[in-house]
């Protein structure tokens, strides 16, 4: 019967209660857009991180980390063979490095030489698909280089145009290589691009010194969650390599990613603050309309409990009513922005790519979050219950017959 | 006799640290089992806070009241409403059924706070709204009914929790002649057939007439207790 009252009464004054309840819907279908929007950046780095950048796991020599010269390779054969065997990897890239310098007559620029194998690369990280102009590196050619458009411009280069690379071989000594550019690409990664050229690895390797040797293996898994079982194995396997998954390679991606949900907490908290307000001025009103009416029933005989309980029985009511609409509303349109996108390109221009985020958004609602964004409204509704009901639980009820 | 309400040296006082006012000034009341009682009296002579307190509602200021045997003005405030709930009914001036339950609801609701079964609380709303005359209302909202359907409801609300006796402050104030009359004769027959018994706080010649016992209240002090038009059942 509490419950039926606090339902009926919420209708009693139905424009302030429709009023509330919308303001609810509006602000919980804002929250949720925005960390729809959150959430489908985040995937959208998390998914570039990985599937463009860095894949699951990579493979080094201990000490290539940290001084990045040729010398610190591993055997080709091995690490291949083993790879291969396992199932859980979906592709892998197993690639030179070195860094050199490209000199043109606009100026030098410091670069990071990837060797790869054109195939296996397309396979870990797609990289066929960002060229914009010219070939790939799987041409008939001889000594291909794949340069960003952003080195391009930068260096005044072209595609078919001749380039010199300096580079560093195994014993630290400087070599250098004509090539000619056979594309340009670009990635929704600005600052990489600018950094990183491609060669065919045997070329690379012929002029460090790395035949039947390599850097950087890049592991590419068939699901993320087998990331942590895979790489628990490796490391056993390899005890002297350092193993390192995405998290360690790109630590700024994975605090990205962790501090979402509690960005998204805070920024729907907020939100349900300023609604609070709202939903305490309406129900102060209401228990200040309906004083007589509090007073009869406790005189009549219900207690002091009972009036609280049915006090934030309507506070809630009031809240939750406004609450699936906003929920309606915001999947309709998550759904609907997640199917075209949002393309940010035309306003922030390149911000977002030298971030390391790709322009178009397409926002992602986890269910997760919908079921802790309306614990939270809950949460809201009953504090914001809190006042209006101590208000109705100090009520004499001699004096609220009175009023 | 069997004594329902026994008030003892009464009085209730305001700003007793500056000018006090003496709302109710030492009253003794006592009332048996079966009584139809009215307190009397001009505007402002203390009925209504005699009544409030007689109920529970306000706290005398000295003195105590003993409803059934038990001293109800030293309890807490949550045994004292928990005491109103099962021993005493009230019927108010302006009504106070609580306007978005239907009739039936208003006055099932008394019974739902004292946790009686439904089977139960079905029975006894059918009978209770048959004895105000009002089976044909049951599914209707306060706001739909008239005045004096209301208080017929108030007084089955009243009644629905099975008290020691029924206070009625002024009920028949806000009605129509026609009304007050009718809902006069149920009270009357609820008190006659049932025993139920009554306390009202009154100006109303209607009333008073047919109160069995008429205490007169002025400047709140009881001037006069007298037997009404009917021979009083108690001293």
């Amino acid at each position: 019967m509490l419950f039926i009252i606090a339902w009926r009464n919420l209708w009693r004054n139905r424009t302030r209660s429709v009023l509330i309840a919308s303001s609810v819907a509006l602000g919980m279908w804002a929250g949720l857009f925005i960390m729809a929007i959150y959430f489908g950046m985040g995937d959208s780095r998390l998914r570039i991180a990985i599937d463009n950048e860095h894949s699951h796991i990579q493979i080094h020599h201990p000490r290539f980390a940290d001084d990045f010269e040729a010398q610190y390779s591993l055997p080709f054969d091995s690490l291949n063979r083993i790879l291969q065997q396992k199932p859980e990897v979906k592709a892998f890239s197993l690639r030179s490095l070195t860094t050199g310098m490209v000199a043109t007559a606009s100026g030098s620029q410091g670069i990071q030489v990837n060797g790869i194998n054109p195939g296996a690369e397309q396979a870990t990280r797609g990289l066929a698909a960002f060229v914009t102009e010219g070939e790939y590196l799987d041409t008939e050619r001889r000594h291909p280089v794949l340069v960003s458009t952003k080195l391009a411009e930068k260096m005044k280069l072209k595609t078919g145009g001749k380039v010199v690379l300096t580079l560093l071989d195994t014993a630290s000594n400087m070599t250098s290589g004509a090539f000619r550019i056979c594309g340009l690409y670009r990635t929704t990664n600005a600052p990489m691009d600018e950094l990183n050229v491609f060669v065919q690895k045997d070329d690379l390797d012929q002029l460090i010194g790395t035949s039947g040797r390599l850097h950087e293996a890049a592991v590419l898994l068939h699901r993320d969650d087998a990331l942590d079982p895979v790489f628990h194995r490796l490391q056993r396997q390899w005890k002297g390599y350092r193993i390192e998954r995405w998290q360690e390679i790109s630590p700024e991606t994975a605090l990205v990613l962790s501090s979402l949900d509690t960005y998204s907490i805070i920024f729907i908290a907020i939100i349900l603050v300023a609604l609070s307000f709202g939903i305490i001025n309406t129900m102060l009103m209401a228990v200040l309309e309906r004083t007589p009416e509090i007073g009869v029933l406790m005189a009549v005989g219900m207690n002091r409990w009972r009036v609280f309980r049915m006090v934030v029985w309507e506070t809630v009511l009031l809240a939750v009513t406004g609450a699936p609409a906003g929920l309606l509303a915001a999947w309709i349109t998550v759904a609907w922005l997640h199917h075209t996108g949002i393309d940010l390109g035309g306003i922030m221009g390149d911000t977002l790519r030298n971030f390391g985020y790709a322009s178009i958004i397409y926002p992602i609602l986890p269910w997760h979050n919908v079921l802790q964004t309306m614990e939270l409204v809950l949460l809201t509704a009953a504090i914001a219950a809190m006042f209006p009901a101590f208000k109705a639980l100090r009520l004499k009820p001699v004096e609220a017959i009175r009023k | 006799m069997d004594a329902v309400i026994d008030a003892h040296n009464i009085s209730k006082v305001y700003n007793p640290d500056t000018i006090p006012v003496y709302a109710v000034n030492n009253v003794h009341l006592h009332l048996n089992r079966g009584d139809f009682a009215a307190l009397v009296g001009p505007s402002g002579s203390g009925k209504t806070t005699l009544l409030n307190i007689i109920g529970g509602l306000d706290i005398p200021s000295d003195g105590w009241v003993e409803i059934n045997g038990v001293n109800i003005t030293g309890l807490p405030p949550n045994r004292l409403i928990d005491f109103r709930l099962h021993n005493i009914g009230f019927v108010f001036q302006a009504f106070n059924l609580i306007p978005v339950l239907t009739a039936r609801e208003n006055v099932e609701f008394i019974m739902l706070l004292q946790k009686r079964p439904k089977k139960e609380r079905e029975a006894r709303v059918r009978e209770l709204l048959t004895a105000v005359g009002l089976e044909d209302k049951m599914d209707i909202r306060p706001a739909q009914l008239s005045g004096g359907q209301q208080q017929r409801v108030a007084v089955a609300r009243a009644l629905a929790s099975k008290p020691q006796f029924v206070l009625a402050d002024e009920p028949t104030a806000n009605l129509d002649s026609q009304s007050a009359t009718a809902l006069l004769d149920i009270m009357e027959k609820l008190n006659r057939e049932a025993g139920m018994t009554f306390l009202f706080s009154t100006h109303d010649r209607r009333v008073i007439d047919r109160a069995r016992r008429v205490s007169t209240l002025v400047d709140g002090r009881v001037t006069k207790d007298e037997p009404g038009t009917t021979p009083s059942t108690t001293a």
